[in-house]
């Protein structure tokens, strides 16, 4: 137990995770790329098409890993601005930050595949389907932190107010998907849902846990390479940046 | 119907997103790094250009 | 120094800033009446956009009413703190012997009564205007009382994190909506399913349960804001 808490404190220092974060970062990156080929070619070629929908259902494969990313990527931002408050870490502050373009890229995803898939079943680009209308307002609330955290100059109480934004959206967010989904219920519109009536059976299950392992893998990478970036940026006035160059250089 | 256009155009997205994402992260430390590399520069300027005795004394910021 | 035993109560604390609010409020009475022509403006774009038939307006007058509102009621944010901000007093409030978030309360639910009563008072009008079938009235009013004060608390979350910002006019706009949607969806929700015959009394308890919820969690989500947007 000791050393790894030991680890966690060493990390929280800037130099040690600028160390950290530079391998790292490229190892999740690189990482992600087998995972992910793997999984789009058993996701495109492999799996066989489904029998009402054709083949654009293959596009579950990137739509609902996105989905579930967003979401995560949201809980976690609210995690490590929570942490960040409470026990004041600035490394939880630059983490929470980090989070925010890279969940907004995920939901941008989501919605974009999700109307995509929409086309050929609704017939038209958008429905007020209540998940892809939670991944929209989810959307603003990504802005909204990302907007927070740009709007105010001094960059610690700028990272907490938008952390303490987070935290109040993560615990807001199933009110608004409950919301969303009575809206939804209260006209009978399109009940044409996005998965629909097939059940995932285990051929489909495997490209599925492969995109969703690849995905988090790749955000891992983005994670550890952002927040490298915004701790380099909030420390550059120190010594060990300075040192750091002078190895580099 | 042949879907091929819309599965494409799905997984094009999908690629181009995260692509776009990943670029940005290190577009983003390479930015930092120039501006840690332009700030060592200006302090050795001014340094050199003080020759003042007590100048490593000075706090850095 | 406050000599102990001689700090104000709760009570005393509330009563004293609740009298000022409504003091400062009675001397701008002006600015007191922006929200509601605000709302009343927004009422006239809606019914020159959709055309006169009085079908038409009647059938969308619920979702206008509470656009109207909210708003209204969101430009009104702006007023929460600032000029408290901008004259020192918030920083006292830091330091005042009550807890921060009793103080939070008392301005918000001040804010309430001098910006959304009014508009609550005036929906009556409004809804005349927009042809609302006088059944759906009280349903209306029952869905702004409820749902105003939980709009007027979970803005001032958003007004404290963007206090020290000066000009802020569209963030706090893209900060409190998504926020503000389960307020809208159920305070609209209701009052629609009312007229067509459903059952409201889901959503109406769900913003009842809302509001319980937010009064005891905004004021100290608010307070925490405060601190972080004054340090």
């Amino acid at each position: 137990m000791q050393p790894i808490v030991r680890w966690f404190h060493q990390l929280g220092s800037p130099p040690t995770f600028d160390r950290f974060a530079r391998r790292w970062s490229r190892v999740f990156h690189l990482a992600a790329l087998p995972v992910l080929a793997l999984g789009l070619w058993q996701a495109l070629f492999v799996v066989p098409a489904d029998y009402q929908q054709g083949d654009s259902f293959r596009i579950l494969f990137v739509h609902v890993p996105s989905a579930w990313m967003s979401l995560f990527v949201f809980a976690l931002m609210a995690l490590y601005a929570a942490i960040a408050l409470i026990w004041r870490i600035k490394l939880c502050e630059v983490l929470a930050m980090a989070c925010a373009p890279i969940g907004a890229g995920f939901t941008v995803i989501t919605l974009l595949t999700g109307s995509i898939w929409g086309r050929p079943m609704w017939g038209t680009w958008w429905d007020w389907d209540p998940r892809l209308t939670t991944e929209l307002i989810l959307l603003f609330l990504y802005m909204g932190v990302i907007g927070l955290y740009v709007a105010i100059e001094d960059r610690r109480n700028a990272a907490r107010a938008a952390g303490l934004l987070a935290i109040v959206g993560v615990a807001l967010l199933p009110v608004i998907r409950y919301s969303v989904d009575w809206w939804g219920s209260l006209h009978q519109g399109q009940t044409i849902r996005l998965l629909g009536q097939s059940t995932l059976d285990a051929s489909m299950q495997v490209p599925l846990w492969l995109m969703v392992i690849a995905t988090k893998l790749w955000f891992a990478g983005s994670l550890l390479a952002k927040a490298r970036a915004d701790n380099l940026q909030r420390e550059a006035g120190k010594d060990w940046v300075q040192r750091q160059f002078q190895e580099d250089a | 119907m042949s879907y091929l256009g819309y599965v494409v155009a799905a997984y094009a997205v999908f690629v181009l997103v995260l692509a776009v994402d990943a670029l940005g992260s290190y577009l983003r430390l390479r930015w930092a790094l120039r501006a840690v590399r332009q700030r060592r520069q200006r302090q050795a300027a001014r340094r050199s250009a003080s020759h003042a005795p007590l100048a490593d004394l000075e706090l850095e910021r | 120094m406050i000599a102990p035993g001689t700090e104000p109560g709760l009570w005393r604390t509330a009563r004293a800033l609740a009298v000022r609010d409504l003091r400062m409020a009675w001397r701008r009475r002006g600015d007191v009446l922006q929200p509601v022509l605000f709302a009343v403006l927004v009422v006239v774009l809606f019914a020159l956009a959709l055309g006169r038939e009085p079908q038409r307006l009647a059938a969308d007058a619920i979702a206008v009413l509470w656009l109207a509102v909210l708003l209204a009621g969101q430009l009104a944010l702006d007023a929460l703190f600032r000029s408290d901000a901008e004259d020192g007093s918030l920083e006292q409030w830091l330091l005042a012997p009550v807890p921060l978030s009793w103080l939070v309360l008392v301005r918000v639910a001040m804010h309430w009564a001098t910006t959304a009563l009014p508009l609550i008072a005036i929906s009556p009008l409004l809804a005349e205007m927009l042809h609302l079938p006088h059944d759906q009235l009280p349903m209306l009013l029952a869905s702004l009382l409820l749902g105003t004060p939980l709009l007027s608390l979970i803005g001032g979350v958003v007004a404290a994190l963007t206090v020290g910002l000066r000009r802020s006019g569209i963030l706090v706009a893209l900060l409190s909506l998504p926020l503000y949607v389960p307020v809208l969806v159920f305070g609209a929700g209701s009052v629609a399913a009312a007229a067509r015959g459903q059952d409201p009394s889901g959503a109406l308890l769900m913003l009842a349960a809302g509001l319980v919820a937010a009064l005891v969690l905004a004021p100290l989500a608010t307070a925490a804001a405060l601190r972080i947007s004054l340090s």
